[in-house]
């Protein structure tokens, strides 16, 4: 039996070469060795890679001979029964060999082996494009594009569609914690302050109006109990002229809906990490206060730029006359006189020693001299720092108003009322008192109960005071000024404000024991008249207090305007709470931390 | 008549030194002396125009510096349109790449002024990094364009690339026939080699010349010049088809270095005018 073996070959011109060669045996051996009948000078061929054994009536065995397979009909196999008959193709390395038979010639016709090449894969047709980086690397117009919209619609469309098509709630402080507005964040130039951290998912709490700049009515829905340091026009009056830059820049911004730069977010400026509201410093006062007058020629108060060389003296609000309804607000340079309608000496109180002194160091409740917590009692309520003086805890332990004996005590003068007074002294007399002589009676008009009676007890001084206490000499008289109203005794009321500084404020916590003495301030052992005011003045404050520029020394505190003023609160700490002194943290006092600040400050 | 050939010759050599000079020293560097006096226009600015409460892109120094960049990232991306339009004279493409390059680097300064040295998470940042993603990129290209076309052709010496590649295929040839008598594992060898790709690697290996899949090698090492006669053969083929394509690699590194930049340049571009219009409109949109 022979196997009749054709090989066809295709010339670079595309012409097939066809040859024919019969080989009289029954195996064939297929292989890259040159002894081999079917060569194929390919190194994915083994050197012996297949047999073909013809066992007759067009049945041919297949086997490998090596390791590696060969391919029938497109599966990989090592070994196969091939029917000649039906056409099968089998596959080593990149040659094809289709067996057949031509059955018509007869049972004994030759196995037939058409030797084909495998259709190659087609080289890359610019081979030397391979040289270009871009053969390696994503298109660079893929790349750009891809980015672009990845950015297009994330970080822009994604916000703007989300905020236009939400649902509108009115602010709620209560609930302010999530927005509905999607991938906004990234929007955000930074943290918001600490007090508004709550608000950091909630852009649209604040934008609520696409390109519309966020409105002091926004604000004011939850602040609503902040007032304005001025009314408006008189701010917008006083105010210096803005810079070119700041004029045009406000002149577009307030076109396009922006409210001013008196407007809220224009001093309260967000997105600038989480920050405390910090005092602003003394410029930012002084811009405006440093020569206000010019601009607002009606102000009540002088110009200030600096609480070391610029401020004006204080002008403490009190009664400056008697039965005034009013106190009025007088500088402390006009050296006024306190009208409180009262008699009190400061110096005879203070005194560590003379008669008050004894007098307090002999009564439990004191003793020892004096001090100026004994009356004055600081409380963190009252209105100027101090509950007020009350005479019956504060006075009556030395000024008593005891009037006699009555059940199991004495009996007391009322204090507060002239009314109830005279009433309780017209008692006075009525009083029993110890007989002078026992056992002997007084004879007719001159007994006890007759007309010429006269009661010769002891003479007691008290008793004596108290029974003239309206009158000139008398007890009222130690501390009150006397007049009289309708022809009757009377007494000037007492006038004394429950505070005296108003448009700023003193925690005198601040100042305590380790700081000063009260009398380092306040005049008290020099006063030897109520009338005199004992507020310190301006001077005194500047022994320690100089402007925000001071350097800090163990004496010198230097003060901004913020130490002492509010701004939407002249008279209550800007910010109550934040150090146990009711001090703010000021500016200036720690060291610039970025490159911003420190080129601000090589400015100045 | 001489001073007439004269006067044609320095015009002729003016016009020649015109052509050859770089777009660096364009015009005596006329574009760096305009970029450097923007740069310290703006700085003197930041540094006295006081801008209450702090240096921000929202005082109107900060939104004049805003717009004095964003105009100059708009012209400078413009340089891929322009350079296909060939023209000359006074805006040559030669005047307007120097403009770009020396334009672009003052735009880090603006930038980061505009800045107010505020940075954080925020597609303002986003921007702003992708501005100095695309101006270093643009900065070592520069480098490159000015340093490596050299070395390209101290590499290539007088082939090109398409006769390396030929020398290559050459080697290849020879290689085949010479390993017929190898036994399989050899053959698998040579295979692969053969089969392996010139432009085998990716980008990284490009740059780096570091090739550690290269099957070339695998074969130089697995088939010993020591070996069998037809072994020795096909060492020695392996042998130069190493060589050659070291050269073929060496060629594409330094290629690479050239071109690897516009793969950040031109995107990051692409992306920086998608975040300046996200970062224009955001900043209004939540004003």
């Amino acid at each position: 039996m022979a196997f009749l073996i054709r090989t066809i070959a295709v010339a670079k011109s595309g012409r097939e070469i066809v040859r024919d060669r019969t080989v009289e045996k029954d195996e064939l051996k297929v292989g890259r060795s040159q002894d081999c009948d079917i060569h194929l000078p390919d190194l994915k061929v083994e050197l012996q890679h297949l047999q073909l054994v013809n066992s007759g009536s067009g049945s041919i065995d297949a086997n490998s001979l090596g390791e590696l397979p060969f391919d029938l009909d497109g599966q990989s196999i090592t070994q196969a029964t091939i029917n000649a008959d039906a056409v099968a193709e089998i596959a080593v390395g990149p040659a094809l060999l289709e067996i057949s038979r031509e059955v018509a010639t007869g049972s004994d016709a030759p196995v037939q082996i058409i030797i084909k090449p495998a259709p190659r894969l087609k080289a890359a047709s610019e081979p030397e494009a391979g040289f270009l980086m871009a053969s390696t690397m994503p298109s660079k117009r893929a790349m750009a594009w891809t980015f672009f919209g990845v950015i297009f619609v994330l970080l822009l469309s994604v916000p703007i569609i989300s905020h236009q098509f939400r649902t509108e709630v009115e602010n709620d402080p209560e609930d302010l914690d999530r927005g509905a507005v999607l991938m906004d964040a990234s929007w955000s130039t930074g943290h918001l302050s600490l007090a508004h951290q709550s608000l950091e998912d909630n852009c649209e709490a604040c934008h609520q109006t696409a390109f519309v700049s966020v409105q002091d009515e926004t604000c004011i829905t939850c602040h609503e109990e902040i007032a304005d340091h001025a009314k408006m026009p008189r701010q917008l009056t006083g105010m210096p002229a803005l810079s070119t830059g700041d004029a045009l820049q406000w002149t577009i911004a307030e076109t396009l809906g922006k409210e001013g730069p008196l407007g809220c977010v224009s001093c309260h400026t967000e997105h600038e990490g989480p920050t405390k509201l910090e005092a602003s410093d003394e410029k930012f006062c002084a811009d405006c206060h440093n020569d206000m007058d010019v601009r607002l020629t009606d102000v009540a108060f002088a110009n200030a730029g600096d609480f070391g060389d610029k401020h004006p003296q204080f002008r403490p609000k009190f009664y400056t006359a008697h039965f005034d309804k009013k106190a009025k607000r007088v500088s402390l340079d006009q050296k006024p006189v306190e009208k409180s309608g009262l008699v009190f000496p400061h110096d005879i109180h203070v005194s560590k020693t003379g008669g008050a002194a004894r007098m307090a160091v002999s009564l439990s409740q004191y003793g020892a001299p004096l001090e100026c917590g004994d009356c004055h009692q600081e409380s963190k309520t009252a209105p100027g720092g101090f509950e007020p003086v009350v005479m019956e805890d504060s006075c009556e332990a030395c000024h008593s108003l005891v009037s006699g004996k009555g059940g199991n005590g004495f009996t007391n003068l009322r204090h507060g009322d002239v009314t109830d007074l005279m009433e309780d002294l017209a008692k006075v007399n009525l009083g029993s008192r110890r007989a002078v002589v026992a056992g002997r009676g007084r004879p007719g008009q001159y007994g006890s109960g007759g007309r010429y009676y006269a009661n010769f007890g002891r003479p007691m001084s008290a008793y004596i005071a108290i029974n003239r206490a309206l009158e000139q000499g008398g007890t009222c008289g130690d501390c009150h000024l006397r007049t009289s109203t309708n022809g009757r005794p009377d007494l000037i009321p007492v006038n004394i404000p429950d505070k005296y500084i108003h448009g700023g404020f003193f925690p005198h916590a601040a100042h305590g024991d380790d700081v000063a003495e009260c009398s380092d301030c306040h005049a008290t052992g020099t006063s030897s008249n109520a009338t005199d005011l004992l507020i310190p003045d301006l001077e005194s404050c500047r022994d320690c207090h100089q402007g925000e520029s001071a350097v800090k020394t163990e004496e010198i505190v230097p003060s901004s305007c913020a130490m002492c003023h509010g701004y939407h609160t002249p008279a209550i700490p800007w910010h109550p709470g934040d150090t146990p002194e009711g001090h703010p943290d000021f500016p200036g006092n720690g060291r610039p931390d970025n490159v911003a600040a420190i080129l601000s400050g090589l400015r100045r | 008549m001489a001073s007439v050939a004269n006067q044609r010759f320095r015009e002729d050599e003016k016009r020649r030194d015109a052509d050859h000079v770089s777009f660096l020293k364009h015009r005596r560097f006329r574009w760096l002396w305009i970029a450097l006096l923007l740069c310290g226009v703006s700085i003197i600015g930041y540094a006295l125009i006081d801008q209450e409460p702090r240096p921000n892109g929202g005082s109107w120094y900060g939104y004049t510096l805003g717009t004095v960049g964003l105009i100059l990232i708009v012209w400078l991306s413009l340089l891929g349109i322009r350079k296909r339009k060939i023209s000359d004279g006074a805006w040559s493409l030669k005047a307007w790449t120097s403009a770009h390059v020396y334009l672009g680097l003052a735009l880090t300064v603006i930038g980061t002024l505009h800045t107010g040295f505020q940075i954080g998470w925020n597609v303002h940042t986003l921007a702003y990094v992708l501005m100095l993603i695309v101006i270093f990129s643009g900065i070592y290209g520069v480098y490159a364009y000015a340093a490596l076309p050299k070395a390209l052709s101290a590499n290539r010496g007088d082939s090109t690339g398409g006769e390396m590649l030929d020398k290559i295929a050459d080697i290849d040839r020879k290689l085949d026939g010479a390993a017929q008598p190898l036994d399989r594992r050899g053959s698998d060898l040579v295979i692969a080699a053969l089969g392996q790709d010139v432009f085998y690697g990716g980008a990284f290996a490009r740059l780096t010349g570091a090739y550690p899949g290269c099957a070339t090698n695998s074969a130089l090492s697995g088939i010993p010049a020591s070996g069998s006669e037809a072994e020795a053969r096909v060492h020695e083929l392996l042998s130069n088809r190493a060589e050659q394509l070291a050269q073929i690699r060496r060629h594409l590194r330094i290629k690479s270095m050239l071109e690897v930049w516009l793969f950040i340049h031109i995107p990051a571009t692409i992306a920086l005018l998608a975040a300046l219009l996200a970062h224009v409109i955001s900043v209004f949109y939540y004003w």
